[in-house]
């Protein structure tokens, strides 16, 4: 570790339970079918949250509600303290910043393949008017810390999938995010690459990174998550510690999917 | 071959330069023209207003389905006797320019479209603007993806303009024909002529190819490009030692 993840605010006692998200009464639907009903969700800072369910159910709609990628119909998005959207509006009149303020790694990478690693993870920060050599060095901090630095010149097509992931990581890193956002970030992985890519998350949560993380590994949730919330149907049917929604749950409907997971695995 | 040649080409060699620079202008300048009327048709069609894209739309099904030649005598004679003269250099890029940029305008509209929305999105959770996205992320994609056909069509427009012989542009093939009235030696004078035409094409197309090739490996043209890959390099100099070591080592 060459330096601290979470440097847009120091995470200390005074602060620990301020709530970095904070998501009250939030639905959203597509063509008439209702995706999300009625979600209330809090990320607290330095804190982890796992949100788990079946494919369909809406856990990516929610997290893309976070930095307003999906536009909500109904409830509250609020963003380190600041209200971006409510009642079907939003209200945050700079969505760039808000977005700088929330980093976001896609299932997909989605790195951009005509810019080398270090480019890539260089555009953003220019962008945002950190000077070159500032970018750049930041840049190849973030690849080292990831372990891809010996990559950098490369371009995304020449890397492999956890390659790709864990530059996606150290670009969503690049402007000191005060939380991260992972849609099911090992999903298109093989387990080798699965296991670097989770290193490198579990060395975020080590350090206080605050994340909300959608995700089918339940293992790796069980043992980094602070939070674990079950989403089924657009609705969050069960929340609380780990311990308690993945091995004691109290809902039918997660203990279904529960099953259904350990017999596929 | 001796009876096959015998107009006094040292005679027309300053003619001839005059007419290449010509064809050369005309092309630069259509082509120019072309890609920027091309790109905006193109961003037209992509636009949410349907005004916009209706417009654009008939633009591009008007001049995709017109002949080149009937665009020239339509600028240069059909506007003049409308009252707007244009001289003939004016008339004949404009005319290069609205044909070859509704062609140009679909492969640009491909292109953009081709881009995965995963990109933008990506874009956009990093904080980047709308044009900022397009700038940096969208466009130099789309170009990677227009590359071919737009340089099929650089090389087409180069050679459509010997249809501007029709209102004696005084480029190549006007030369060409100024020189077979004169010396009666038509087999000759338009070998001559095609063999000057396929200097120009061959080496132009040889050297798209090229950069296709090196845009297509990432390689950075720009200088800012270049510059910052330097300085990465420089930076990241321990890594990729320890990277290259490693491969030795595996070999």
């Amino acid at each position: 570790m060459t330096e601290p993840v979470t440097t847009a605010k120091t995470a200390g006692p005074a602060d620990r339970t301020e709530a970095v998200v904070r998501i009250e009464g939030l639905s959203k639907s597509f063509e008439g079918r209702l995706v999300l009903d009625d979600v209330n969700l809090e990320v607290d800072r330095g804190r982890i949250v796992s949100v788990i369910g079946q494919s369909g159910g809406g856990k990516t709609t929610l997290m893309r509600c976070v930095n307003l990628l999906e536009r909500p119909d109904r409830g509250t998005v609020e963003v380190a303290g600041e209200v971006v959207h409510r009642g079907g509006r939003t209200v945050c009149r700079d969505l760039p910043r808000l977005r700088r303020t929330v980093g976001m790694v896609f299932q997909r990478f989605n790195l951009f393949p005509h810019l080398t690693a270090v480019e890539n993870v260089v555009l953003a920060q220019r962008r945002a008017g950190v000077p070159e050599a500032e970018a750049l060095e930041r840049a190849v901090t973030l690849l080292r810390r990831v372990g891809v630095a010996h990559r950098g010149l490369a371009q995304p097509e020449q890397l492999s999938g956890g390659e790709q992931q864990r530059v996606a990581i150290a670009r969503a890193l690049a402007l000191r995010p005060e939380v991260l956002l992972f849609d099911e970030p090992t999903s298109s992985l093989d387990p080798e690459a699965t296991r670097e890519v989770l290193g490198v998350m579990r060395e975020l949560a080590t350090d206080g990174m605050t994340m909300l993380l959608v995700t089918h590994e339940l293992p790796f949730a069980r043992e980094v998550s602070d939070h674990v919330v079950f989403v089924d149907g657009g609705r969050i049917v069960e929340e609380g510690a780990p311990r308690d929604v993945l091995d004691r749950p109290a809902h039918a409907r997660t203990r279904e999917f529960l099953a259904a997971y350990e017999s596929a695995s | 071959m001796s009876g096959l040649f015998q107009v006094p080409w040292s005679d027309y060699r300053s003619d001839l330069l005059d007419a290449l620079w010509r064809t050369v202008s005309y092309t630069l300048a259509g082509f120019v023209g072309a890609v920027l009327l091309g790109l905006a048709v193109a961003l037209l069609r992509l636009s949410r207003a349907w005004l916009a894209r209706a417009v654009a739309a008939v633009y591009t099904e008007v001049f995709k389905n017109v002949p080149l030649l009937a665009i020239i005598f339509l600028t240069y004679f059909g506007l003049a006797s409308a009252g707007i003269r244009l001289d003939v250099f004016t008339a004949g890029c404009l005319s290069l320019i609205v044909f070859y940029a509704a062609y140009l305008s679909e492969i640009f509209r491909a292109a953009i479209s081709g881009v995965h929305t995963g990109q933008t999105e990506a874009g956009e959770a990093l904080g980047l603007g709308r044009a900022g996205i397009f700038t940096h992320i969208v466009l130099p994609q789309a170009v990677r993806q227009a590359l071919p056909g737009t340089n099929t069509m650089l090389v087409d427009l180069l050679k459509s303009t010997s249809l501007l012989v029709t209102v004696s542009a005084a480029e190549l093939m006007s030369e060409g024909r100024l020189i077979t009235s004169a010396t009666f030696r038509a087999l000759e004078v338009y070998l001559v002529i095609s063999a000057i035409y396929f200097a120009l094409c061959y080496p132009l197309s040889q050297l798209l190819l090229l950069l296709e090739r090196k845009v297509r490996a990432g390689v950075p043209l720009s200088p800012w490009r270049r510059r910052r890959v330097r300085a990465a390099r420089a930076l990241l100099a321990a890594d990729l030692g320890v990277a290259a070591d490693l491969k030795e080592t595996t070999v």
